[in-house]
């Protein structure tokens, strides 16, 4: 069975393999680009302050290089992945199969519809674990220089969302879920074109949805502290009016889930009133001895590995359930 | 003589279309067992129940003594429009089959392929119909099933494909102890290699026997013209009647010779039997009835 699985994946198999080819290339093309400004701009072997200074303009660099595109199109690739995976392996797998009948060919010869579908998802399933492994290793080794600057500038980078899901052992998870997600909608629709469809839907829907639902388990910071002119950051003014004020973060290298002004913990955002004598021409003097208080719910740089961790776990529980899902309906609803 | 598929009151129902109802069968092993009735007859329906890719909606069916259920390996399946797998070659097909069946025969299969004269390289979406079905057959048969079902195998074939195609399952049934069930829709097909015959008209089994018995009981008696008849008196069962202004001629049932000398009673052949259970005005399932000529 083994062998009629990886026989029917294999073209699908090598076009994937040949896009991931092309982008290892750009990255390969780009490797000692990226090393080049590091050493041109200074920022290795530096010392001291002058770190920060050279960090930075080794990221502007970056930015206008041919790097930084690379750099873009491997998080888009990192993004589309899993749509990717889940259309055009996962969603066909059973769909074709169902829809063109060969599914009568399969199930009559001495292999349990069970065991069918198991060596399948187990095929496509591993594909999908070896093709987001290598990205992710590859993207990662690749950016080291690029992330060391980040951590020097105390920059979020990792842990923000656009930077978390192309890292790290998390993209395992998504394309093996997005697998998991094409083959279960090819198994009950039928039809490869609706399961293709549902199966794009979803997956984009799951990489919105683990976004919004990701700080239930990254455990952010709550943290609340009183407001001084110092921490006071921005105040937006509208015809001389204190529309809105903010302070600056606790740590820098970190996800900001909220940061507002309050009055009392988990109170209304302040908006005022202001004194508007003693606001202008500027505002943060006078906020400071208010009394105000700055709440912020945040994820810290640190937690980035707990995070990847037990995201992977979430992503690989919901590909098994989804697999056992098709087991059972495959053995219960025939064809 | 046992059974190799029995059932009673097999049902299957596709939402509130009925495929398939109260259907009561007993086949016996050994045997090669034409399954004859119009398209949508439910054929498809009883066969693919019969390996196991369908699940009864109600009553029971049994194949080799067993529930049926797919990945068997005494069963052997060859679905409507032999699907074979178009990416894949006539030699990968072999390999498939020698992969999935532990019970697998190549040199069946080697031999099959070369007589049908298939191109091992060939990829199996480039071969003709026949070519196809010769495929989808040969891994069927190469697996050593004890029973072997083929829906409408010859369906796509042109008449000389179609010979050969039949002449190499007798071969094979000859060869093997296998008994093989094959539907068609065409009669002809059925009379040259059936010893056993099941006829579905509009969902429900309308006649099974085997061919012999089939023949011998069952007569064409032309006579004048009557005005009624009732065949039940003479322990017959009338199949089918047509009457013309001088003579009426009938399609009874009796297992009995015919000694009345008032009709002239003809054998019929399998294609008559079988027309007249397949036509419109024929009976369910052998009630007894009386016959009122019309006007």
């Amino acid at each position: 069975m083994t062998w009629l699985a990886w026989r029917q994946f294999r073209t699908q198999a090598i076009v994937g393999a040949a896009c991931l080819a092309v982008l290892f290339g750009a990255l390969l093309f780009t490797w000692w680009q990226v090393r080049g400004l590091a050493v041109s701009t200074g920022y290795t072997g530096c010392t001291g302050n002058d770190c920060q200074n050279a960090a930075d303009s080794f990221l502007d660099e970056i930015e206008q290089s041919l790097a930084g595109r690379v750099q873009l199109a491997g998080v888009g690739a990192s993004f589309g992945l899993p749509a990717l995976v889940g259309v055009f392996w996962g969603a066909p797998m059973v769909a074709r199969e169902l829809e063109t009948g060969t599914y009568r060919i399969a199930w009559s010869q001495t292999v349990s519809r069970r065991r069918w579908l198991l060596v399948k998802l187990s095929v496509g399933g591993l594909a999908a674990v070896l093709v987001a492994g290598a990205l992710s290793l590859a993207l990662t080794s690749w950016a080291q220089p690029i992330d060391d600057a980040h951590a020097t500038l105390a920059h979020a980078n990792l842990i923000t969302p656009l930077v978390f899901s192309t890292r790290g052992v998390v993209p395992i998870g998504y394309a093996t879920l997005a697998f998991a997600i094409g083959v279960t909608a090819g198994l009950m629709l039928r039809k490869t074109l609706a399961a293709t469809a549902v199966t794009l839907a979803l997956v984009v829907a799951t990489q919105i949805g683990a976004v919004e639902l990701r700080p239930l388990i990254a455990d952010p910071v709550h943290r609340v502290t009183a407001l001084t002119a110092e921490r006071a950051n921005m105040v937006a003014r509208m015809n001389d009016v204190v529309t809105r004020v903010e302070g600056w973060p606790s740590e820098t290298d970190s996800w900001e889930l909220s940061n507002t002004i309050v009055t009392t913990p988990g109170g209304p955002e302040y908006r005022g009133p202001t004194d508007q004598e003693k606001c202008t021409p500027d505002c943060r003097e006078w906020l400071g001895a208010q009394g105000l208080l700055q709440e912020e719910r945040y994820v810290p740089a640190r937690r980035f590995w707990l995070v990847q961790w037990r995201e992977l776990g979430v992503l690989l529980t919901l590909t098994a359930a989804l697999s056992l899902i098709s087991l059972w309906w495959i053995r219960r609803r025939p064809a | 003589m046992t059974s190799v598929l029995r059932s009673e009151n097999l049902t299957k129902r596709y939402g509130r279309r009925t495929a398939l109802s109260g259907c009561t069968l007993d086949v016996p092993v050994g045997q090669v067992v034409g399954l004859v009735g119009p398209n949508g007859a439910g054929k498809s329906t009883l066969l693919q129940l019969a390996c196991g890719l369908l699940e009864p909606t109600a009553g029971m069916i049994e194949v080799l003594g067993e529930r049926p259920a797919s990945g068997s390996a005494r069963v052997g399946f060859v679905a409507q429009d032999a699907p074979v797998y178009a990416g894949l070659t006539v030699a990968e097909h072999l390999r498939l089959g020698a992969r999935l069946n532990p019970s697998w025969d190549s040199a069946i299969a080697e031999q099959r392929i070369a007589q049908a004269g298939l191109d091992p390289s060939q990829k199996a979406g480039k071969l003709s119909g026949g070519q196809r079905a010769n495929l989808a057959l040969t891994v069927a048969v190469a697996k050593r099933p004890e029973l072997l079902l083929l829906d409408e195998p010859v369906a796509a074939l042109d008449p000389l494909a179609r010979r050969l195609f039949l002449q190499a399952l007798m071969e094979l049934v000859a060869e093997q102890e296998m008994t093989v069930i094959m539907s068609s829709h065409l009669v002809s097909d059925l009379q040259r290699i059936c010893d056993h015959l099941i006829v579905l008209v509009g969902s429900q089994v309308r006649l099974a026997g085997d061919v012999d018995d089939l023949l011998a009981s069952h007569h064409r008696l032309i006579g004048p013209r009557r005005e009624s008849v009732d065949v039940a008196s003479y322990g017959w069962t009338l199949i089918e009647d047509r009457h013309t202004a001088a003579q009426s001629t009938l399609v009874v049932r009796s297992t009995a010779p015919i000694d009345d000398p008032s009709w002239q009673a003809d054998q019929l052949d399998l294609e008559d039997i079988l027309l007249a259970y397949l036509s419109e005005s024929a009976p369910a399932a052998a009630p007894e009835r009386v016959l009122e000529a019309q006007r």
